[in-house]
């Protein structure tokens, strides 16, 4: 498929990517000096749809899983968070929640993934079954308003960060509330890294390539598939939760078709091979549809859905697909 | 007595409006492997023109033709331009055709609204049969679909264009070197599930009121319908699966409420089809 394409440059891909990610975690960690007070209020939460799309792109451009889930994980977490944070807890309730939220993700996502990986259904039966989570979420969400409060959602607290009676730190500002989520952010980052450079990604690269191949080494593909499908719904879950509590505010929409479709677009546009690239689409695409939404709500969508074809159609592995493509044709020329 | 002929009744009626829905995704999915996540948007579409010829004054009937030509269009320009690129791609036509839904659902919105519309029922009456008062409408439609299934079937087992579409599927080499024109019968496949879809998102616009997303619900539906009646078995298959979902839909609304039933229904599908992947009847997979 598509992705074979990166396979060979495995050593300089990953150099370049580092680079610029640390390049652009100097810049976002500067820009609350000179950007306005309401980017610093937004900005983070087109981080954390960044996460969102990273979370899909371990999935999708590793394992070459697609999942139109991802949303549901999303709202699980933010929903999660919101929930626990009502209640009258012991300890930090943030901490809880925080915890809950991952937790609950990952051994869902494992549940389900396992359930499907190991009768080996097909990448096709599993894009449907996970269009079905995100219609499931978004009813329980609209549903049960008991929990939920039904179409209307509900308003979530900021947590506080503390230490025993150490340190306590409120996020009720923005500027703390924005370096917090940059933190979260780039910590995913290297996570995600980390998990992409081990032998555990190998293997997931091995399974996209050619998965008899895998079972024939000895491979339990279910296996690995299932802990990439939980990795991924717990990410997915962090970032919700978070954006749950920083946005202030969690409703069904979160978990349903459209915000899922939208991830999808995001990665697919900025190219699915790369967790770079993956982040800085959920941030690039997500602010500049809030913008253009306002300026042309009618044909922004039409114009989302129409590069999202021609991503498809001309450049596969998305814009970063398309610059890999142009170096190393560069890099040809001048050798 | 009454009400579970009532239930019955019901369960019929809603089974067969499924399967009409379904039918389009059966053909295009269950015969040239194409995962037409546009399936929605082509019901949906078919909605809109079957409301927009009866607002400009044309019969039911006439307004119903003209949906499902006009989709079957829609369906044509779609695979000459894209989709007959990617048929040897599963993953990038599912990829594909999931963009020609956001694409086609963002027209609609752009040239009609957003806002409900509704389509006049063309036969508001009941039929009374046995105690109960049938929609006739509804009546009307499960009727159409059983005759509709029953034409698809002919044309598949009975007419030489089905043979070349079953030669295909059985041999694609083969056909072609016997001198099948594939890429003519993959069109000709996928125009006729386009305009299914058409047809269906027409005769169903009565029963409902239409937003540009009726299609979605259906979409996912449609797919567990052609999943639990096998793929390649688009008459008996399709009336299995619409059977087990839209049954089991109705029989749970019965002791709680609908989006309950929906979620039961659709966890129920995703553990039946983990058990019997190949679907209900067992056909052997393309």
């Amino acid at each position: 498929m598509s992705v074979a394409l990166y396979t060979n440059r495995h050593g300089r891909r990953i150099s370049t990517d580092d680079a610029g990610a640390a390049v652009l975690a100097v810049a976002l960690a500067l820009l609350p000096t000179v950007l306005p007070g309401y980017a610093v209020y937004v900005l983070p939460q087109y981080m954390l749809f960044g996460v969102l799309a990273m979370s899909l792109s371990l999935l999708w451009g590793r394992v070459g899983i697609l999942s139109f889930g991802q949303a549901a994980f999303f709202a699980l977490g933010g929903y999660v968070m919101g929930i626990i944070m009502k209640g009258a807890w012991p300890i930090n309730p943030g901490y809880v929640g925080l915890v809950s939220a991952v937790v609950l993700a990952a051994v869902l996502a494992a549940v389900v993934g396992w359930f499907l990986f190991s009768a080996g259904v097909t990448d096709a039966y599993f894009v449907i079954v996970t269009l079905a989570f995100s219609i499931i979420a978004e009813q329980i969400a609209v549903g049960e308003s008991q929990w939920t409060g039904g179409w209307n959602g509900f308003f979530v607290t900021r947590m506080r960060l503390t230490v025993g009676s150490l340190l306590d730190i409120s996020f009720d500002d923005d500027v703390p509330a924005y370096y917090a989520v940059l933190l979260i952010t780039g910590l995913t980052y290297v996570l995600l890294r980390t998990i992409v450079r081990s032998r555990f990604g190998k293997i997931l690269v091995g399974i996209r390539e050619n998965e008899p191949r895998m079972i024939s080494l000895g491979v339990n593909t279910a296996l690995y598939k299932t802990a990439a499908f939980a990795v991924s719904g717990a990410v997915a879950a962090l970032a919700g939760a978070i954006y749950g509590m920083h946005s202030g505010f969690v409703s069904p929409s979160l978990g349903g078709v459209l915000f899922s479709t939208e991830v999808v677009v995001w990665v697919a546009v900025a190219g699915r091979g790369s967790q770079l690239a993956a982040l800085i689409g959920g941030v690039v695409i997500s602010s500049l549809s809030n913008f253009l939404s306002s300026v042309t709500p009618q044909y922004w969508q039409l114009c989302i859905g129409l590069v999202f074809i021609g991503s498809i159609v001309s450049f596969r592995g998305g814009v970063a697909g398309a610059i890999d493509h142009l170096l190393r044709r560069g890099g040809r020329e001048r050798s | 007595m009454t009400p579970v002929l009532g239930v019955l009744v019901d369960l019929t009626l809603i089974t067969l409006v499924l399967a009409l829905a379904a039918t389009g995704l059966a053909v295009i999915f269950g015969l040239i492997g194409v995962i037409n996540m546009g399936h929605g948007a082509f019901l949906t579409l078919g909605a809109y023109l079957t409301w927009a010829a009866t607002s400009a004054g044309l019969a039911f009937p006439v307004a119903v033709i003209a949906a499902a030509l006009g989709v079957a269009l829609v369906g044509l320009l779609l695979e000459h331009i894209l989709i007959r690129h990617f048929y040897d791609e599963p993953s990038e036509t599912l990829l594909l055709t999931w963009g020609i839904f956001l694409v086609v659902t963002e027209l609609i919105k752009i040239i009609f609204g957003a806002d409900f519309r509704n389509v006049t029922n063309p036969l508001p009456g009941t039929l009374a049969v046995a105690g109960l008062d049938i929609p006739a409408y509804r009546f009307t439609v499960a009727v159409f679909t059983l005759i509709l299934l029953g034409g698809l079937g002919f044309v598949l087992f009975r007419t030489s264009f089905g043979l070349r579409i079953r030669g295909l599927i059985q041999q694609k080499e083969s056909a072609a070197l016997l001198g099948l024109n594939v890429g003519l019968l993959y069109k000709q496949i996928f125009v006729l599930g386009a305009a299914l879809a058409g047809l269906a998102g027409a005769l169903i616009s009565p029963m409902l009121s239409i937003d540009p997303y009726i299609g979605n619900v259906f979409l996912v539906r449609s797919f567990f319908v052609v999943t639990l009646g096998g793929l390649g078995q688009i008459l008996g298959g399709t009336l299995i699966g619409s059977f087990v979902i839209g049954g089991s839909e109705t029989l749970f609304a019965l002791v709680t409420d609908q989006v309950f039933a929906q979620t039961v229904v659709f966890a129920l599908a995703i553990v039946l089809l983990r058990f019997r992947p190949t679907g209900l009847l067992g056909s052997k997979a393309r």
